[in-house]
């Protein structure tokens, strides 16, 4: 058995944190409201602004769940496994990665680095040296079903917690998901992981 | 030079996406790979996109991008001799 112990959604005009509004965001395009949910953070770390706009909310969300999982930051390099997923897989920079070069241009080195959407868990292990199991899938829908079983065999086998996240960004819309999940209830939610339950905090948004 | 020099730290503040660095945060002796704009391969490689598409240089030996890429007055010093 393993425990969900905090979630988060990101959209377009709000962030919640355990199903409860913590940021309401005031701008209308994507690329401002990325810079918006960064300024918040109130961090600095140059390498953000060289993402591309999946690997920006997948370090946002990642922060956001640190932020409410303190003890996070005791955790071993091997202890947290990242288990990520989405639909879009990198479409939106494969596009502009295209549109860097269609026009008789050079391909742009930076844009063609993100045109795997994995490179997002890359992003989140160099910032937080955390080198556990990770794995990314593309799905048609936000697979509950996997993700519980996914969780469990990793919590059993080889992680002693592991970050989750669904992640979908284009040029209008950002639909995030992220929830930590650990082998020891931490008691801040009381919310044993599977797949009905984690269903239920997914549509919470 | 001067004008070129300046033009050169405004596109690699731009294409390199340097956010929190500005043109008078670049010395023209500032290494630009290292502790102080924190550069790494990616960017070395837009460089060199950027001297094929702004100045119409295309370096046959990427070897030499090492000393061209140094600091500022390596990159204007190069492209001054070189440019097309």
């Amino acid at each position: 058995m393993s425990y969900i112990n905090s979630y988060c959604h990101i959209s377009n005009d709000t962030v919640k944190i355990n199903g409860e509004n913590s940021t309401s965001i005031d701008s209308d395009s994507i690329e401002e409201i990325i810079r918006e949910l960064y300024l918040s953070l109130e961090l600095k770390y140059s390498k953000f602004h060289k993402m591309d706009q999946l690997s920006k909310i997948a370090f946002i969300g990642t922060e956001l769940i640190k932020q409410a999982n303190p003890e996070i930051s005791k955790s071993g390099e091997n202890d947290i496994a990242l288990l990520f997923s989405n639909s879009r897989s990198s479409a939106d920079t494969d596009i502009k990665f295209q549109e860097s070069y269609q026009n008789g241009g050079i391909p742009s080195p930076s844009l063609f680095v993100y045109t795997l959407p994995n490179i997002l868990i890359g992003e989140i292990a160099i910032r937080n040296k955390w080198y556990g199991e990770n794995m990314f899938t593309i799905s048609s829908i936000f697979d509950s079903e996997y993700y519980a079983n996914y969780c469990n065999i990793l919590i059993k086998k080889n992680a002693e917690a592991a970050l989750c996240g669904w992640i979908n960004v284009d040029d209008d819309k950002i639909e995030a998901f992220f929830f930590f999940v650990t082998k020891k209830d931490l008691k801040q939610l009381n919310l044993p992981l599977d797949s009905n339950m984690l269903e239920k905090i997914y549509r919470q948004d | 030079m001067e004008k070129l020099k300046r033009e050169l730290k405004e596109q690699i503040i731009e294409l390199l996406n340097l956010e929190d660095i500005k043109v008078s945060d670049i010395g023209d002796d500032t290494a630009l790979f290292g502790e102080s704009l924190g550069l790494d391969s990616i960017d070395a490689l837009e460089l060199i996109v950027l001297m094929e598409n702004g100045y119409g240089i295309e370096l046959a030996n990427p070897e030499e991008g090492k000393d061209i890429f140094a600091t500022i007055n390596s990159m204007a010093d190069y492209i001054s001799k070189n440019k097309k």
